[in-house]
């Protein structure tokens, strides 16, 4: 018997999470067994899970889903939360940037970069999905990669060079790539 | 309900270093079994894996289904506070491995201590110097 689960998000992002015809609406509820009660004045959704649940954890997994589509993803990249290994990751900027509008501004230009090519960068090093949005950055990805585009981002946040970054991201590939070895390895 | 299905809850403590499993009676005062991922690995860095997770959920799950206890309700804890607020691998594992076990879940929540302003990060002004 799981519960109902309550959350907010932005109202300009209501209109993606409904989608076309209620298209992408009906599309979450279907792969997650799921009734979703979006308000569209106030940004509130409410989640129901339908009766005679298998996986206790669909709600919980519906709710991240939301959530991410309230932090600007697409809601295909936010179902990539469906699988287990994959979590959602919210760095708030207003932490590092403190409350200045310019230099939140300035911040998430640094993120994304020129023609968005750091973005790009932290994409394909790390194979997670980002988005920056609003006053946060958001990752979507398998837990060990998020860590390492977190850290990236932070590195930017608190004012390291985009080539010393680009360095770090670098060289966490190749430890990953040990590491991923390695584990086979082991498993055999 | 029924009045003789007796309900606990399982407190996830969930870091990214190792996965803590309390199962208590419905009061939350009476510890009835803990295990954590530590318990049931040898290798320091496989406390946090979802196998080790998996594992000591089910030896969890059955020490609770030998007290009688049908069903659990869960409350999931990242570290929180100045540290990750996003609960780590084992989490998810854990809460499958119960239902799997055979026990029933209820309410799943997230309980992880959000500070409303406390102590400063780690770091100081110039940040980690390696």
């Amino acid at each position: 018997m799981p519960t109902t689960e309550y959350l907010k998000i932005p109202r300009e992002r209501v209109g993606v999470l409904i989608g076309k015809k209620g298209e992408v609406k009906q599309n979450i509820e279907k792969l997650t067994h799921t009734q979703l009660e979006i308000d569209s004045e106030a940004g509130t959704v409410v989640i129901n899970p339908q009766e005679d649940l298998e996986d206790p954890l669909l709600p919980w997994k519906t709710r991240s889903i939301v959530k991410a589509v309230g932090r600007g993803f697409n809601p295909e990249i936010a179902l990539r939360l469906l699988d287990d290994d994959v979590s959602l990751d919210i760095i708030k900027l207003t932490e590092y940037v403190g409350k200045s509008k310019k230099a939140l501004a300035r911040q998430k230009g640094r993120i994304i970069g020129r023609d968005g090519i750091t973005r790009q960068i932290i994409y394909e090093m790390t194979s997670v999905d980002m988005s920056v949005y609003g006053k946060t950055v958001s990752i979507i990805g398998d837990l060990d990669n998020i860590l390492i585009a977190k850290e990236a981002v932070e590195m930017i946040l608190n004012g390291s060079r985009h080539k010393s970054v680009y360095g770090f991201l670098e060289k966490k590939k190749q430890d990953m790539k040990l590491k991923h070895f390695q584990d086979t390895i082991n498993l055999k | 309900m029924a009045e003789k299905e007796k309900w606990g809850i399982a407190n996830i403590y969930s870091s990214f270093n190792n996965t803590i499993i309390t199962i208590t009676d419905i009061t939350g005062a009476e510890t009835i079994t803990q295990w954590s991922g530590g318990k049931v690995v040898r290798a320091d860095r496989q406390e946090s894996s979802p196998f080790a997770a998996m594992e000591a959920a089910s030896r969890a799950a059955d020490d609770t289904k030998e007290k009688g206890i049908v069903g659990l309700h869960i409350k999931v804890r990242a570290p929180g506070g100045n540290g990750p607020r996003t609960p780590g691998p084992g989490a998810q594992a854990t809460i499958r491995a119960l239902a799997r076990a055979g026990i029933r879940i209820g309410k799943i929540e997230d309980v992880t201590p959000i500070p409303h302003d406390g102590t400063g990060r780690p770091g100081g002004k110039r940040g980690r110097r390696v």
